[in-house]
């Protein structure tokens, strides 16, 4: 075992990746850094991802762009449909409003379009949440909106196995897969294999096993959801935390087995209040898991808002430990 | 030379062939949905077609571009099954006339207006970082020249020096609107220029010139390994889509016909043009006839669908 962050875990695969392949590119803004300038130094990307690579593997496959997100992962989708494996980094997940129809009309559509005859091995990386004082355009969780979308694979790490994990089989998964990852986790250890396996796509973990509560949830959401269940413990209640990891395709089944067992269901997300990752869970148990429920199902997510930039009222909006707790309680209470 | 235009000339009348085969169905109320045919763009699809390698080119093209499918040397019969929305169709029925995917011949169309040339950036990409001495072809419309994904692309390809042609087939209209009311500033290839592309407007009324432009331009991306953008003038020679009356058409329509020019070129050499003629019907109304025979696709491809896709459900 060894100690890494997330952004090392991430930087470790990438390298693994592309030492192992030579059709793996990797393409976005800034992520060899000071093109043009002269600078000998690496940026690495806005969040230090990427750094090293253009020096062990050259710039003509670690390919920094001009902001142009519609032309660069457009271009990563022409490449991935002709024989590259493209790694292409949004520097945040709110930019993909800028290159939607690339990712929605293009990337997500052309496997099925093709009847098969064009397969995809293309990951788009981004970064989600909020927590930062980012503001409303650089803080988003859209992970529900883009599991919305047939065709596309949507990922959500919360540790740093499960995101170096992630991207292997993301890289090697025939359908375009977004791996989002969260800004507040990028220096989070933890202890993991440094071989960094594969972890497959469409997998939930149950984390902490427990009887009175299903609790679901994933990225950042996951450490409040840990936290809150190890305080319940105290108070005798048993909470069941699902870490789903993969939102598109959900592991429904780990899911329904967990509310057959408790009864109870509670989704704690950072995403959408409406139509969003908590939405789909409660509505997949709805439908599947229904006699076994002794409650109505419950969400915790912020309110239907922008995500608003001082720094007290973002840790209002965000979801917190304590709103956890209260959440569990509440639904043992119903 | 002459048995290239020949070849040429030949290609082209096949598309025109085709592309009134799919008229006559879809008159007859056997093309679901609207078609877009690419009267008029003959004989610069075929020009450039003609002159790709499908082993190592890819060419990406509007929602225009039966044409494109067929000078890349895709079946006939399937593109015509396709656009019948028929299971022999290239992908059993799945995609339709604007979304046509050849891979064998390097070719794909798209029903996003100028979305294909991000894609065709791709593929020159592949070419470049493999080596393969590959290129890629975009074809855009006049008013896929005012989107974003356009422009960026050309600013990109210089950019990263990308062996891509861009083909701006300008035939004055996007929809109804004309190209003078959409298009402020300069004329597009002066805007092309200003992204430090090489671009070459074509001439309208020498079809000979054209084609030999068209063949230098290929060869220069080719062995330069850089991008190009060429602006050719098209006449659009039915309306929009298939069926348009085409009302909001002024008197500006003064391209001619680019087939009928390369016609009587070859007629002027005593070139014999009637027997191909004549070959290029025959096939395509035995085309139309055949995937008019195909099957409507089995309800069971969307659960193969469903599970290939991984959806949770």
């Amino acid at each position: 075992m060894t100690t890494l962050s997330v952004k090392q875990a991430l930087n470790q695969a990438l390298h693994q990746l592309m030492a192992a392949d030579d059709t793996v590119i990797v393409v976005g803004e800034d992520i060899v850094g000071g093109a043009g300038s002269g600078s000998a130094e690496e940026l690495g990307g806005a969040f230090g991802v990427t750094s090293g690579l253009a020096a062990r593997f050259g710039t003509a496959r670690v390919i920094d762009t001009p902001i142009s997100e519609t032309a660069f992962v457009g271009m990563g989708i022409g490449a991935a449909a002709t024989g590259l494996k493209p790694i292409i980094e949004v520097m945040f997940c709110d930019f993909m409003g800028v290159c939607f129809d690339q990712i929605m009309n293009q990337a997500a559509k052309m496997r099925f379009l093709s009847a098969d005859q064009i397969q995809l091995p293309l990951v788009i990386r981004t970064s989600m949440g909020a927590g930062d004082s980012s503001g409303a355009m650089h803080s988003q969780s859209l992970h529900g909106l883009l599991a919305s979308i047939a065709g596309l694979r949507v990922v959500c790490p919360s540790n740093a196995a499960d995101a170096a994990g992630l991207l292997k089989s993301a890289l090697s998964d025939p359908n375009p897969v977004v791996l989002l990852e969260h800004k507040g986790l990028y220096d989070l250890e933890t202890d993991i294999d440094p071989a960094l396996p594969a972890v497959p796509i469409g997998q939930g973990k149950i984390l902490i096993e427990g009887a009175a509560v299903t609790l679901v949830t994933v990225s950042a959401m996951v450490h409040h959801a840990v936290k809150a269940a190890k305080q319940l413990e105290k108070d005798g209640i048993t909470v069941e935390v699902i870490d789903a990891r993969s939102i598109s395709p959900l592991d429904s089944d780990l899911i329904t087995k967990s509310v057959a067992k408790t009864g109870r269901l509670l989704v704690v997300d950072e995403g959408a209040a409406f139509g969003g990752f908590a939405d789909m869970v409660i509505a997949e148990v709805a439908q599947k898991a229904f006699p076994h429920l002794k409650a109505a199902p419950r969400k915790i997510t912020p309110p239907h808002t922008p995500v608003p930039y001082a720094p007290s009222l973002e840790q209002n909006w965000l979801p917190s430990t304590p709103d956890i707790i209260q959440g569990v309680k509440d639904l043992l209470n119903a | 030379m002459h048995g290239k235009l020949l070849a040429i000339y030949n290609d082209a009348l096949r598309i025109r062939a085709f592309e009134k085969a799919i008229g006559v169905m879809a008159d007859a109320g056997h093309v679901p949905g609207l078609v877009h045919l690419c009267l008029g763009a003959e004989v610069l699809q075929a020009t450039v077609c003609n002159a790709l390698d499908s082993k190592t080119d890819h060419v990406n093209g509007s929602h225009r571009s039966h044409g494109i499918a067929l000078a890349s040397g895709a079946s006939p019969f399937k593109v015509a099954a396709e656009i019948l929305g028929r299971e022999d169709g290239l992908s059993s029925g799945l995609g339709g006339t604007q979304h046509l995917f050849a891979p064998e011949q390097g070719m794909a169309s798209n029903g996003i207006v100028g979305a294909q040339v991000p894609l065709a950036a791709g593929a020159a990409l592949t070419a470049k970082t493999l080596g393969t001495h590959g290129i890629a072809v975009c074809f855009f419309g006049d008013a896929a020249a005012n989107q974003g994904a356009v422009l960026e692309t050309m600013n990109l390809a210089a950019v990263l020096s990308l062996p891509l042609l861009f083909i701006l087939e300008n035939n004055g209209y996007g929809l109804s609107t004309s190209s003078s009311y959409a298009s402020a500033g300069v004329n597009l290839t002066e805007r092309a220029k200003a992204f430090g592309l090489e671009s070459i407007s074509l001439p309208s009324n020498t079809i000979t010139d054209q084609i030999e432009q068209i063949h230098i331009a290929i060869n220069t991306v080719r062995t330069e390994s850089r991008p190009l953008f060429l602006e050719a003038p098209i006449p659009r020679l039915t309306g929009h889509y298939h069926g348009d009356a085409g009302n909001f058409a002024g008197d500006t329509d003064t391209v001619p016909d680019p087939l009928l020019l390369l016609r009587e070129f070859l007629d002027a050499q005593n070139i014999d043009t009637a027997s191909v003629k004549e070959q290029s019907s025959t096939e395509m109304d035995e085309v139309a006839g055949r995937a008019l025979r195909s099957q409507a696709p089995s309800p069971q491809i969307l659960d193969t669908w469903r599970s290939i896709l991984g959806a949770t459900e």
